[in-house]
């Protein structure tokens, strides 16, 4: 890494020297996490879920998301890549085996497809679904615990959702296990000799510690953006259109893409595949913060089931891709057409994997949360007065010039000493 | 003592904005950390009031008061009014059209369900004049809202 890069928060890294001291993070993040001062950022690194805005807004390049870097693939262990389902649909017109070998070619030994697992996952979530209808033991309406960035928002401001999170293991997590298995059991080595590689749209699912934020025991050790690979990919992919095509021997790990897997990265994928009808799926992070809003209020409990995606049409549009997310959208419907929706999961099987625990998720976000909390200092009411007196003075406009997100989060700041009036441009030009 | 007062409007057929004030309410709560129990029952309360001057009131408004001891929500409008108060508190009774049915609104829990989640519960209203609902909680005075 650069000298002057420094590490923000775990997701998210910044380049002093490229930022111009600009608005725009400052506006978009989700926790008010950014302020500048003497036109430089201050960041409150320790409210950052890494929903990835403010890179996706940065003008200049200065904040980048943190991603294990792709260095040779050490030779030693034996790499296996756990593909998001998403990047297939960064490469349209390419069929999603070829896009896996490719990745085998680029020195992974293996390349796994997660379709299988996305199945294992919805069929699991039906059944809890199904169970607790009839126990009346979760609050309604459940959430989906797929996107980390909505697990880690949860956390942050809305704690008392917490149990309506699903406590099913994620797909990915089921795939690492199961891929961690079977590769043991191939090879006759130890999990230290295996390096698991998940390839995804998203910045905040990097690295194994930063993983157990949301549900399950690290299986995965490095993390990498979609964006990161797909250069040296698509060069791959064209060498193997005009005919390059090495003599791979089939992978084990593939298990088939269908139609289910591919929807899966656009908003709705998840709902799909689900057999509960009394189901919403919402993307985009404004949205998805108007609907836990009211969830918090007791609304929609009449619904079985939540998708949240914070990334507008779900994960496609993610802040690590390759491809802007409408072509991929594109891509993903006409490809579905060809593939169908067949389904290969045995009820039965994930029955029995079910009745002896093998979903059930050790979550980590009660911690999480109570780790949030202590950040929080409360107000008090004679405060909260303050605040609405400040800002009956300056009439907010959200002009942001003060280096705030907006006039409301300025007046918090000023209650709490963290600003002073000199900073609005309303008050200066009163004077 | 100190205390906060706030007005929110609410206004008849105002859908749009539907369920806004309550979030406030319940967001300036959220700051204070008082018992998050105490905060969902509030502001189930509000939105549920707020719907009610939406749906069968008139112009109106959702007053809000923060007391070290205690919230106190009082929603009214200047509406059609209740005719029969008794017959509005029953569960399941309603007046609403299909259309807000078929919308999900329009259960009949309501005014029942504002009466189960506060501590103090008053209902006036007059018919051609308009309603009043006003609700205090009990926030046992504790934790920071001093
Ligand atoms: N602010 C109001 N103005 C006029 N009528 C009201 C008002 N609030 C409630 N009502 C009457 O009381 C009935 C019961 O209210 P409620 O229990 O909230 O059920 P719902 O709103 O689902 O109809 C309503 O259908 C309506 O006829
Ligand atoms: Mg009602």
């Amino acid at each position: 890494m650069q000298g002057d890069t420094k590490h923000l928060s775990p997701y998210v890294y910044f380049d002093e020297r490229l930022c111009i001291g600009c608005y725009h993070s400052v506006r978009v993040c989700p926790t008010r996490a950014i302020r500048i001062r003497n036109q430089k950022p201050l960041h409150f690194h320790e409210h950052c879920i890494g929903c990835g805005e403010c890179i996706r807004v940065c003008p200049t390049g200065a904040m980048r998301a943190v991603t294990s870097e792709l260095t040779a693939l050490e030779k030693d262990h034996i790499s296996v890549a756990l593909v998001s389902p998403v990047l297939y649909s960064q490469f349209p017109g390419i069929m999603p085996e070829d896009v896996l070998n490719a990745l085998r070619r680029m020195g992974f030994q293996h390349a796994a497809d997660m379709s299988y697992f996305l199945e294992m996952f919805q069929c699991a979530a039906d059944e809890f679904i199904a169970r607790n209808r009839i126990s009346h033991q979760a609050p309604w309406p459940l959430i989906s615990p797929v996107c980390p960035v909505v697990v880690r928002l949860i956390a942050f401001q809305y704690p008392s959702l917490l149990p309506h999170i699903l406590p099913i293991m994620r797909p990915v997590a089921l795939m690492a296990r199961e891929v961690i298995r079977r590769i043991i059991a191939r090879y006759g080595v130890t999990k230290e000799a295996i390096t698991l590689y998940y390839i995804n749209p998203c910045p905040t699912k990097m690295s194994p510690e930063r993983l157990t934020f949301h549900h399950e025991q690290p299986c995965i050790d490095k993390v990498l953006g979609i964006n990161d690979v797909y250069p040296e990919l698509f060069g791959l992919l064209e060498k193997m259109q005009k005919g390059d095509r090495p003599d791979l021997p089939p992978d084990q790990f593939s298990y088939g893409v269908t139609g289910h897997s591919l929807i899966w990265g656009m908003s709705g994928g998840e709902i799909a595949g689900m057999k509960s009808e009394r189901t919403l799926a919402v993307s985009g992070l404004k949205e998805t913060i108007a609907y836990l809003e009211k969830i918090e209020m007791g609304l929609f409990q009449d619904l079985d089931y939540i998708e949240f995606r914070t990334c507008p049409e779900g994960c496609v549009g993610g802040t690590l891709t390759g491809i802007d997310k409408y072509l991929s959208k594109n891509f993903i419907q006409k490809a579905m057409l060809n593939m169908g929706l067949k389904k290969r999961v045995c009820q039965d099987e994930i029955l029995c994997l079910y009745d002896e625990g093998g979903f059930q998720a050790k979550s980590s976000l009660a911690k999480l949360a109570q780790r949030f909390a202590a950040q929080k200092k409360p107000l008090s009411i004679r405060e909260l007065s303050e605040i609405d007196n400040i800002l009956e003075k300056i009439k907010g406009t959200d002009c942001s010039a003060c280096g705030a997100p907006d006039c409301k989060t300025f007046a918090e700041d000023l209650v709490r000493g963290k600003a002073s009036m000199e900073d609005c441009l309303f008050m200066k030009k009163a004077q | 003592m100190s205390s906060l007062k706030k007005i929110f409007p609410v206004n008849k057929k105002d859908f749009i904005h539907a369920g806004e004030a309550s979030i406030y309410v319940k967001n300036l709560l959220k700051s204070l950390q008082i018992d998050p129990k105490i905060i969902r029952r509030a502001s189930i309360c509000g939105y549920e009031g707020e719907m009610n001057v939406i749906m069968h009131g008139g112009e109106g408004s959702l007053f809000l008061e923060i007391n070290p001891d205690k919230v106190t929500l009082d929603i009214s409008d200047n509406g059609p009014g209740i005719e029969n108060i008794e017959l509005a508190m029953k569960q399941g009774y309603s007046t609403a059209s299909e259309r807000y049915r078929e919308l999900g609104f329009g259960a009949g829990m309501g005014l029942p369900n504002m009466k189960n989640n506060s501590d103090e519960f008053a209902i006036e209203s007059e018919k051609g004049k308009g309603t009043r609902v006003q609700m205090v909680f009990y926030t046992g005075g504790g934790g920071h809202a001093g």
